[in-house]
Formats: structure tokens, sequence, C-alpha cells
């Protein structure tokens, strides 16, 4: 099956069980047939948007306003308690780096498992290995132990890794705050070159990188699509926003200063 | 709706790749930071055998009475083989998925593989414990039947219950860590429901049917079957085994993935 659009979000909405006292998990895996033990809490709200293939897209959006687990809902990680999400193509999340690595392994170990977990076979890693090592610059660092990398270390691998799968979705998370001013500027060239041939999805605060990046961003406000357009357009309206919430705020810890 | 008997065999195989890298480097790992590394996976088995043996030839207990100290003490290994397989799965099953809640919440992990790769594990940890055996088997009697051949027969619904008992323990210890206390304090106890340092045939006529419906126990019974005893287990326990397991193994797979989604959610 093969169609326009790499990425394809239907009424996407995401509800999160609350729970009053721990135990009442167990009692909902156990009982919930005949009872509802928790409070729905929702986080995204009918959610619908289209990416075309090979289109770069930015999402924008305050904290807690949903972006991750959006994320989280188009890699597969979570369900979406209603709507659907289809995806053609391969994904290579690159959401919290470093996250799943084995400290007692070397940096060459953790690249074999962490290419197999995003699909790739054990001959077509061991073939990109140096392509891998190459490209995290960590020099002899790749045949030690993890745990003696630094965190900056642990972060390149990671990218490196992701960028070498072959993927035809890159989704990132925030990923470019770690490492030092020369690898961030490496990840950023890399994001630019698989513009021209994959889709990339990618949450990031830095508003003027996503404008010259993005083709198209998402504004997403406290769980629902607020807008979606143009980023000259609409990073503005929202720097406005964002601003004026700001100040709304303020004036409410001042008034309510006065108050008291 | 019409595979969902193969349905976890074809996801299983999907995944090969990953299963496979994740065994290599657990197995890897265990023994990595030590210097004589794979010669203790060796050593505590064989130092346990020989400790029974040395016991029970001193001791003669009683319940070895009219049967051959070796045999007895091979018999007893037997079915510690096997149990130390389920008591290493049952008590580490329902904390298994809070160790890997980084891979889970944070990359796009089939955890369902987790299952896979500890029952592997665990059974190739058997396989060295077993393979002690033979030897030490090879020393004490000089033979071992050809129908040693037919053990994987055994081990194969032994792994489709193991994978079962992971996969619901591990949805299960998701939701409390109560699971996992739970596990850590009746395992012992169940050793003593479980034929390992006597046979069925010892335990009272009432008593016989209850134990019996321990399938950990049956195992045990149908390795020394082949192991030490040179003749083929009942076909009808051995089929009622196999379709127990099945059983289990289908159910263990429905139950993770009825709260797989879910899961993610409350780790």
């Amino acid at each position: 099956m093969s169609s326009d659009f790499a990425i394809s979000c239907r009424n996407a909405g995401k509800a999160f069980q609350l729970y009053l006292h721990r135990n009442d998990q167990l009692m909902q895996a156990l009982f919930g047939w005949a009872k509802t033990y928790y409070k729905k809490h929702w986080v995204l709200r009918d959610v619908t948007f289209d990416i075309k293939k090979g289109e770069c897209v930015g999402i924008i959006g305050r904290n807690g306003a949903g972006k991750t687990t959006l994320l989280q809902i188009l890699c597969g990680i979570t369900k979406p308690t209603t709507g659907s999400v289809a995806i053609d193509g391969r994904i290579a999340p690159i959401l919290a780096l470093g996250s799943g690595f084995d400290g007692a392994l070397t940096g060459r170990e953790n690249a074999i498992i962490g290419g197999a977990i995003l699909g790739l076979k054990r001959k077509e890693i061991v073939a990109k290995l140096d392509q891998i090592a190459d490209f995290a610059e960590i020099g002899m660092f790749f045949d030690q132990p993890m745990k003696l990398y630094s965190s900056g270390m642990v972060a390149r691998l990671a990218f490196a890794i992701c960028a070498h799968v072959d993927a035809d979705i890159l989704i990132v998370d925030e990923a470019l705050s770690v490492g030092d001013e020369a690898f961030a500027q490496k990840c950023e060239n890399f994001i630019a070159e698989f513009s021209k041939r994959g889709t990339i999805l990618v949450v990031s605060h830095g508003l003027d990188y996503l404008r010259t990046l993005c083709d198209r961003v998402i504004w997403i406000d406290a769980g629902v699509v607020r807008e979606v357009g143009d980023p000259d357009e609409i990073i503005p309206r929202y720097k406005a926003a964002v601003r004026k919430d700001d100040e709304d705020e303020a004036n409410a810890v001042i008034g309510g200063g006065e108050a008291a | 709706m019409s595979n969902f008997l193969i349905e976890p065999f074809e996801r299983a195989w999907h995944h090969r790749e990953l299963i496979r890298a994740v065994v290599r480097r657990e197995l890897k790992s265990r023994f990595r930071d030590s210097f004589l590394g794979w010669i203790w996976a060796i050593f505590a088995p064989l130092a346990m055998l020989l400790a029974y043996t040395a016991i029970f030839t001193i001791a003669t207990p009683a319940i070895a009475s009219g049967v051959p100290i070796y045999d007895y003490a091979a018999a007893s290994f037997c079915g510690l083989i096997l149990f130390n397989v389920f008591a290493e799965l049952a008590a580490r099953s329902p904390t298994l998925l809070h160790e890997h809640v980084h891979f889970i919440k944070k990359s796009i992990f089939p955890s369902e593989t987790i299952a896979w790769t500890s029952t592997i594990r665990a059974i190739v940890y058997g396989g060295i414990s077993f393979g002690t055996l033979l030897a030490v088997r090879l020393y004490t009697v000089h033979y071992i039947s050809w129908t040693v051949l037919l053990v994987p027969l055994i081990i194969l619904p032994f792994m489709l219950l193991m994978l079962g008992t992971v996969w619901f323990l591990m949805a299960l210890g998701a939701f409390t860590r109560d699971v996992a206390h739970l596990m850590v304090s009746i395992v012992p106890l169940l050793m003593f429901a479980t034929p390992v340092f006597f046979q069925i045939e010892q335990l009272p006529a009432g008593l016989q049917p209850w134990i019996k419906l321990n399938l950990v126990g049956d195992y045990i019974a149908m390795l020394r079957d082949l192991v030490i005893y040179a003749r083929f287990p009942s076909p009808w326990m051995y089929l009622g085994c196999v379709v127990a397991s099945y059983a289990v193994f289908l159910f263990g797979y429905a139950f993770f993935k009825e709260y797989k989604s879910v899961i993610v959610d409350v780790l």
C-alpha cells in the first residue's frame, strides 16, 4: 500500500488514566470489564493532519501541550484512545537519545541492538558500523563499555545510529539540545540533508531554527491543533500568543499578590 | 482472528533479529567482567550436583531407599534444572517491564520480545546444567540412553509453558509491584508442590492427581524417564502437557497483548 502521505493522523485523541490509588491500576486490569477505576485525563483531542512524503514539519506548543504524547502515538509507542494514525515507511524516532543503551556493553554492541530495535537486520547494521563510528566521532570509545561514556558521547552515538538506519521518516524530539556546538551543527546539517529525501517531523522550542527548516508547522495548544500552515505566518502568531499568556500570568500573580 | 494460534510465532519471527541480538548481549554480558567467564556457568551446577551426590551417598536418606544413589542424585538434579528455569522466570517476570521501562517508553521497542529473550536465556543456562548432568552421568554410570536425543521434544512445549507464564506475570507485574513480592515468596514454596526431590509415585495415592496438575512436575517426570530410566513417557501425559502448555502460551500472549497498550501508560 503506497500513498502520497507519510503520516496521516485522523481525529487522534489520547486520554491518560488517572488513578487515585496506586492499587486501582491492578483492580482496573482485573475487573475493568465491570467497573471503571480511573478518571480520564485528555492530553490530546481530535488531532487531524496529513504529512506528505518528503515534507518537513515542525510541531510547536508550550510545555504540556501534548507534543511528546503526539510523537509517541505516531511512533506507535502508545496507542491513541480515539481516532487512528497511519504511517507509510520506516520510522527512526530520536526521542530521548541514548535512553535505551546498556552501560555494560560497548558502543558497537549497543549499536547492533539499537539497529535491531529500529528493524534492521544484523548484516545491514554490521555493514554500517564503521559509518556510525565515524559520524559519532567517539574514536576508540566505540569499543569501550558505554558506562565510560560522557553524556555527550552517548547522545552522539544515539544520533549516529538513528541517522544510519535508512529511515523514511525521521522523528526528532528536541534531541539537538544535547552535545556540544559542533555536534549540534552536524546534526542540524544531517537533518537539513535528510529533508531533501525523507520526511521529517521535528519538535523544538528553537523557533528560528524551525522557521528555516520546516515547510509547515503544526501549533498544538492544550491538546488540540490550533493552527497548521506556513512557519512564517504561524510562528509570529505563536510568539505573540505565548507573550500574551505570560503577561496574563504575570498580571494574575501581581493581582493575587495585592489581594493577599 | 483465524491465525491467533500462530500469531505469537509470527511476531517473534518478525523480530527475530532483535531477539537474537538481545539474547547474545545477555549471554555475553553475564560473565563479561569475570576472569573465569563461562567456567562459572558450568561450575555452579557441577558443584551443586556433586554436593547432592555426596550428601545422598553419606546420608542415604529414607526417601532414596531402593533407588541407586547416582540415579537418585541425577533424578533430583533433573528436577532442579527444570524447576530452576521456572523459578528464575517466575520470580523475575513481574519486574521485567519495569527494568525495560526506558526501552518501552522512549523507543519503538516491541515489549513482547522480552518474554522470548528471558525464556531463551533461562533455557540456555538450564542447558548448561543439563550438559553437566550428562557428563557426570557418563562418569558415574558410564552410560547414557539414546532416549536423551528426545529431550528437545520435552523442552519445546516446556518453553511454550514458560513463555505464557512470563507474558502473564510480566503484564500483571506492570500494574502492581505486589505481584513481584508475591512470586518471590511463593516460588520457593512451589518447590514442595513439585516433584523435585521426590517422585510422584512416592506420594499418597489421594494426593497424586493434584500434584500432576503441576505441569512443571510432569515435565520433570518426563525428563527423568528419558534421561535416567531410558524409557518413553506416557504418550497421553505428553500430549496433555503439550496441549496444556500451548493453551497457557496462547493465554499468556493474549493477556499481554490485551494490556500492552495500557501498560505503556501505567509504567
